[in-house]
Formats: structure tokens, C-alpha cells, sequence
């Protein structure tokens, strides 16, 4: 489980950069109104938001596949506790 | 080499296997934070899922200003925790001690909008079993809202000041030499952990506060 290559700081400051203006985009666009899709809008900057910072600041990126997989089982835990309680709650 | 704290323990073979452990272990134990939380965000699912006209009341009398400069604050403050930990693996203890402390800094912000948040909020009387009134409609499913933004704030709140505390710990540690490039598994696994609260709260606060705001 080799960390091979280190992001350099510009990558730092370029996710930084990103990360702040998927911040203004997620919120401009909860002043518009387009009914659902407000929350798939915020939803898909938050994952994409969360995305950059697993990547490049928590290295993911460069990691080893076993500190992959582990990183993403909370993430699945997550998916299936949320999908199978709706699929309950909005079945009934 | 200046390392004070023993770089290698016995059980392991050198130090990136012992580094290998480490990050194995804290990732164990953010997937487990990451369930904590996953919890919270179900019953927040479930719930405004059976009253969404409730939630986008409750979201529009929360305070929206304040929570995007807290957001941009703890965007920022991963920034320079990662420039922290850059700063340990690459041996500079100025700048390691620099960046740490700018990041504690930030925090400190962060707590401290929370606190102007929650006190308007117990002005408002927003506050479940405390002060809660609220005279329109569905008055019970607001203060369900509540409930959630309280607890769900509340407890990623306690994760800052957890991480605060941490990472003040570590500027400390840095100040006095304990890192190295070849040991800074502490500064590594702290900024770790703070980008983690960081991700959360990317979660937190188009939930809790952009809800049906145009």
C-alpha cells in the first residue's frame, strides 16, 4: 500500500478555487425556482464537492485500492440505509 | 531527523508500512463517522419526505448568510489544513505550525457563527423544547425540522470542536519538532479527519438551509 505520488499545492488551491464556486452555484441556484430539480442541483454539487475534497485533499486519489474500498463502505452503508428505508416509506 | 517521538514501532517492518496502518485505521474509523451521520440524513430523507411543505418552511427561517460564510470558512480551512500537512511531509516546521494554526483559527470562526446562529435562533424561539413557537401551519412538523437542524448542526459542531482542539494539539506538537518527513503520521491523520467534518457539512448545508428558497 505504497502513497505514490503527493498532489503538489496548486492542486491544493486550484480544488479550493473550484470547491468555492460550485458554493456559489449551489447557492444561486437555490433562488431560482425549478421545483425538483433545486435539491438534484444541490445534491449533485455537494457529491461533486465531496468528490474533489476525497480525491485530492484526503488523496484518495493516489491511494491503494484497500484504502479505496475501505473509504467508500461508509458511503454505500449510507446508499442502501437511505434507499431501502424510501423504499418503505414511499411505498405504503 | 530530528524526529523526537519514535518514528518506527517495533511491530512494523519501516515506516510506510507503519504509515500504511495508520491510514488504513483512521479511513475504518471515518467510515464508522460517516454511518454516525448517515443515520442523521435518513431520518432527515424519511422525514421531509412526508413533510416537505413543513421542511421548506423551516429551511427559509433558517439563517442562510451566515451558514454560506461558515461554508466558504470550513472550504478554506481545508485548504490550508491540507497545506499543513503538505508542509509536515515536506519538513517545514514554520510552516507547518503556520498553516495549522490558520486552520484552528478558522474553526474557531466557524464555532463562533454557530453561536451567533443558534443564539438568533432562541431569539426567534426556533428552539424544540426550549422556546419553540411558530403560529402558521403545521406548527408540530417545523419543529421537526428543528429538531433535525439542532441535532444534525449540533453534533457536526461538536466534531469542529473536536478537530479544533486536535489539531491545536498537533500545531503544538509541530512547534516542538515531533514531525518529520519521515513521521508526520499525526498532522496526516488530523487532516484526514478535518476534511472529513468538511465533507459533512458540504451535506449539511444545502439540506438544512437551501431549501425552497426562490
Amino acid at each position: 500500500m505504497k502513497q505514490s505520488s503527493v498532489a503538489s499545492t496548486r492542486t491544493y488551491f486550484i480544488s479550493w478555487c473550484v470547491l468555492l464556486a460550485l458554493l456559489l452555484l449551489t447557492l444561486g441556484s437555490a433562488f431560482i425556482s425549478l421545483g425538483w430539480l433545486n435539491t438534484a442541483i444541490n445534491l449533485t454539487v455537494s457529491v461533486t464537492q465531496a468528490a474533489i475534497v476525497l480525491l485530492f485533499s484526503m488523496h484518495l486519489r493516489s491511494a491503494h485500492p484497500t484504502l479505496r474500498i475501505v473509504a467508500s463502505i461508509g458511503f454505500f452503508g449510507i446508499a442502501i440505509l437511505i434507499s431501502l428505508s424510501l423504499s418503505d416509506v414511499l411505498t405504503r | 531527523m530530528a524526529s523526537t517521538l519514535s518514528p518506527i514501532a517495533p511491530q512494523f517492518d519501516d515506516a510506510a508500512q507503519q504509515r500504511d496502518a495508520s491510514n488504513l485505521g483512521i479511513w475504518i474509523f471515518l467510515a464508522t463517522e460517516v454511518l454516525f451521520f448517515g443515520v442523521l440524513f435518513a431520518a432527515y430523507t424519511i422525514t421531509r419526505t412526508q413533510h416537505p411543505a413543513a421542511f421548506a418552511v423551516g429551511s427559509r427561517l433558517t439563517d442562510l448568510p451566515l451558514a454560506s460564510i461558515n461554508t466558504a470558512l470550513l472550504l478554506t480551512s481545508s485548504l490550508t489544513m491540507a497545506l499543513g500537512v503538505h508542509a509536515a511531509r515536506s519538513g517545514e516546521r514554520r510552516a507547518t505550525v503556520g498553516w495549522l494554526s490558520l486552520t484552528v483559527g478558522l474553526g474557531v470562526m466557524f464555532l463562533a457563527v454557530k453561536g451567533l446562529e443558534y443564539h438568533a435562533d432562541y431569539v426567534e424561539h426556533l428552539v424544540p423544547s426550549l422556546n419553540f413557537s411558530y403560529s402558521g401551519a403545521q406548527a408540530n412538523e417545523v419543529e421537526l425540522f428543528f429538531y433535525l437542524y439542532f441535532v444534525i448542526t449540533g453534533i457536526h459542531a461538536a466534531h469542529v470542536f473536536i478537530g479544533v482542539a486536535t489539531i491545536s494539539v498537533i500545531a503544538f506538537m509541530a512547534s516542538k519538532n515531533a514531525f518529520s518527513p519521515e513521521y508526520f503520521t499525526p498532522v496526516d491523520l488530523t487532516g484526514l479527519y478535518w476534511h472529513l467534518v468538511d465533507i459533512i457539512w458540504l451535506f449539511v448545508y444545502p439540506l438544512l438551509y437551501l431549501v425552497s428558497r426562490s
